[in-house]
């Protein structure tokens, strides 16, 4: 019998060292997609600008909680710590970014740092806010609007969007659904035609779990109001589309500037014209 | 379902892989790591998926971690397979 091998990815990827003295943006990356999902933005950084992405899909507290059931062993509060000794020394200048529930940790490893050691910027793509009025429980979550959501993540994941009809998922059980989303991804060539069913929904119950390890670890944390200004880059099809601030302004205390890219919320970190737009705002030029 | 054997697990595994990865199952080795398998980790959950469909039951999320080649895991599903159909 073949031994297991040890194959645990490194936290910290770097995708463009920086040139000596130049700027670096450090950015916080919940999983979900595969962390080369960056090289896209390292590549429209300005020369001599470096990228290193801090990989949360490698702190097995996090990452193994989306195949158990969705609970972390962990907190907002020590991933955040885990991710600054892992970033230790902290370059001068940066940036610190971070892509979805990445957001909500890069405010909380901003607030964790002296002021002499915080970043020149902070930036966040497509976060909710911890605020309670944005924590979800649970059942919330309605099953068409994660199935949604789910069809959106698999077409980022597989290159294929798969669009769905409008109302589509409407008042369906995920059981209703999820057929649903099957054919519309096989018609776009994410999925192989005879994907089975089951295979599908156990790539789902998966999905789910991460977004319940998020919420589950979201809902205890007390944020405190970032210590410097928040940029926030909303994708056009957002997660929460019609809410503008995705309800950062409470914990923006020192301004909060709003911007929109191409893309959804999964293809606004590889998508050409969503690229240009974020690369731009993480050097602030 | 009835208890596997590891010849069936694994004429199952390597159907399931080569097809996923579209080569002949000839071309699956029973000795490679999954992890050099050219398979994602979508293409990967949804052949769990369809693996726990067969089986009829879970698997531990480190059954691949643990049994990390077709030949492996075969053998480990089997005595599974095996223990849970003489329990029922």
């Amino acid at each position: 019998m073949r031994p297991p091998r040890e194959l645990r990815p490194p936290v910290v990827r770097r995708f463009r060292d920086a040139a000596p003295g130049g700027h670096t943006v450090w950015f916080v990356h919940p999983g979900a997609l595969a962390p080369t999902v960056y090289r896209a933005l390292a590549g429209a950084l300005p020369e001599g600008d470096g990228l290193t992405v801090l990989d949360l899909g490698a702190v097995p507290e996090y990452a193994e909680a989306a195949l158990t059931g969705g609970r972390a062993a962990t907190t907002v509060a020590g991933l955040a710590e885990r991710l600054l000794a892992a970033m230790d020394p902290q370059p001068d200048p940066y940036t610190l970014a971070g892509w979805s529930f990445g957001g909500v940790l890069a405010v909380a490893m901003a607030d964790a740092l002296p002021a002499e050691r915080r970043p020149a910027r902070l930036v966040l793509l497509d976060s909710i806010a911890p605020t309670e009025e944005y924590k979800q429980p649970d059942d919330a979550l309605e099953p068409g609007l994660l199935l949604d959501w789910f069809s959106m993540y698999l077409g980022a994941k597989r290159g294929r969007p798969v669009r769905l009809a409008p109302g589509a998922l409407d008042g369906r059980s995920v059981d209703e659904g999820l057929p649903v989303v099957l054919d519309a991804a096989v018609a776009s060539g994410a999925l192989l035609p005879d994907t089975p069913l089951p295979g599908l929904r156990k790539l789902y119950d998966t999905y789910v779990d991460g977004l319940l390890r998020n919420n589950r670890l979201t809902a205890p944390h007390r944020a405190t109001p970032a210590p410097l200004p928040v940029v926030l880059v909303k994708a056009e099809r957002s997660l929460i589309p019609g809410d503008d601030t995705l309800g950062w302004l409470p914990l923006a205390p020192h301004g909060l500037t709003v911007h929109r890219c191409p893309g959804d919320h999964y293809t606004m970190l590889d998508h050409p014209d969503a690229v240009d737009t974020i690369a731009r705002l993480l050097r602030g030029a | 379902m009835a208890a596997v054997t590891p010849d069936e697990a694994e004429t199952w595994l390597i159907e399931k892989i080569a097809h996923r990865l579209g080569v002949d199952p000839s071309e699956v080795s029973r000795e490679v790591y999954f992890d050099e398998l050219d398979l994602d980790s979508t293409e990967a959950l949804i052949l769990a998926g369809e693996l726990e469909n067969w089986l009829g039951f879970e698997l531990s999320t480190t059954t691949l971690w643990y049994h990390p080649t077709v030949k492996d895991l075969a053998a480990y599903l089997a005595e599974e397979s095996t223990q849970r159909a003489a329990a029922a």
